[in-house]
């Protein structure tokens, strides 16, 4: 259903708020078929909004943003679709590690997308965004 | 919703928003700004800004994500349950629209809660004043669509049979495969005529006893039969937010024994948004034209 949607409807991203209500879809989705997963949502979210300097805001193509001064690192789709940003030599690693994906939309960048699933998913999604953290807080400092 | 207790920030923010959604809808109401119709500010604004007003009840609580969800759900479900108490909608209006209001008030909660996080006044005033602006225009303008759904299909048998079942045609055994139908949306089952004649009456009568009364407006035999539909029933379960204004058969004889049947139907929408109603309108219109034309051509063919 996301696939299908981000495929053939994805123009309609451009939409003011139509993302976010995509997202409260999803949300409501994992609610009835999959509540596990609201939790394990909020796990990053907290765990990830504690780091310094770390902020969260709204992704403009819905979910959570993770932000470290001011620059994106990654964002969490309400369906448990993690992407995060790294250079494409550290993306060529990770994929080397068969356990995170090209973006499910720009595959060709140094986004990787990465699907919760289980309890386990939960703190390799805090090590993809904790690696991207260490590498933008360096790159800045 | 875990066995944990509500507090009482969470149940003001459900009863506010509540009480905000049907205040505003009975003001609309009682001003008769779009008598008999619903606009898109009702199914998406006021539940944007029911989702609005939860978050700033909630704001101090520290909610996680997973109980602010599980507590819009509730606050969805409260208000679909008030909308059959007070609005009197029927279950299947009730399925068609919980996507949106699920959706939009969800939608709301989420952006509330990160506008209250922010805390940052002018923003806070500048998206309810854009909210309020886009209520207020939409309740003034005109609503009013209209559209036709036309359904094809090929029926191998000749003009004169088919022509023999489209005017009237015996009740439909047949089961239902749509599933609005198969939860309880009245299905069409058989067709009366008073006459073979322009001007003559036509009944529609649905499974639920429901008749639509219809005027035969061109009557050529072996190919067009349109009707006018003069009366129809209101009742909560979508009766009252469609109207069907006009049917129509078209026969194209193929000159191969075979014959293309072509099906119309005008129909007036009374809700809104159309990108989000139409598809509805559409799809049950559509259904309503494959059963009887699925109908006229397994009679046709059984000769």
């Amino acid at each position: 259903m996301f696939a299908f949607t981000v495929k053939w409807l994805g123009f309609l991203k451009v939409i003011p708020g139509l993302p976010l209500f995509f997202d409260a879809l999803l949300k409501f989705s994992m609610f009835i078929i999959k509540p596990k997963m609201l939790e394990w949502l909020d796990e990053i979210e907290s765990e990830v909004g504690s780091w310094e300097g770390v902020t969260l805001s709204l992704h403009k193509y819905g979910g959570v943003q993770f932000n470290y001064k001011g620059k994106e690192i990654g964002h969490l789709h309400g369906n448990g679709l993690l992407d995060v940003l790294f250079s494409r030599k550290m993306k060529a690693e990770l994929l080397a590690e068969k356990r995170v994906q090209n973006h499910h939309v720009f595959k060709n960048s140094g986004w990787v997308s990465f699907y919760l699933k289980s309890d386990e998913d939960v703190q390799y999604a805090l090590y993809l965004l904790k690696l991207s953290f260490l590498l933008q807080k360096n790159s800045l400092s | 919703m875990n066995n944990r207790n509500y507090k009482r920030e969470e149940i003001q923010g459900l009863v506010f928003s509540n009480l905000f959604a049907f205040s505003v809808i009975g003001i609309t109401r009682a001003l008769s700004l779009h008598p008999g119709v619903f606009i898109y500010a009702e199914f998406v604004i006021i539940p944007f800004v029911m989702g609005i007003i939860c978050s700033w009840f909630w704001k101090n609580l520290e909610l996680k994500g997973a109980r602010v969800t599980a507590l819009s759900v509730l606050n969805c479900t409260v208000a679909i349950l008030l909308s059959a108490i007070f609005l009197g909608e029927g279950v299947i209006c009730l399925i068609i629209v919980s996507p949106l209001i699920f959706g939009f008030v969800i939608t709301g909660t989420f952006v509330g809660r990160a506008m209250f996080k922010r805390d940052n006044r002018n923003l806070n005033i500048s998206v309810l004043s854009l909210l309020l602006f886009l209520f207020v225009a939409d309740s003034l303008s005109k609503h009013h669509y209209e559209s036709k759904v036309s359904d094809v299909i090929v029926i191998n048998a000749p003009a004169e049979e088919v022509w023999k079942h489209v005017v009237a045609f015996e009740r439909i055994k047949e089961k239902n495969k749509f599933w609005l139908f198969k939860v309880g949306m009245p299905s069409p089952v058989a067709a009366t005529v008073d006459g073979y004649y322009e001007g003559a009456g036509r009944k529609c009568i649905f499974s639920n006893g429901y008749i639509f009364d219809e005027k035969i407006v061109q009557y050529k035999p072996l190919e067009n039969l349109t009707f006018d539909i003069v009366k129809q029933p209101r009742d909560p379960e979508i009766m009252g937010h469609i109207d069907i204004l006009r049917g129509q058969f078209l026969l194209k004889d193929n000159r191969n024994g075979t014959t293309t049947l072509t099906g119309n139907s005008w129909y007036r929408l009374y809700v809104f948004p159309l990108w989000y109603y139409d598809i509805w309108a559409e799809s049950i219109t559509r259904h309503v034209h494959l059963r009887v034309m699925d109908h006229i051509k397994s009679l046709s063919e059984k000769r």
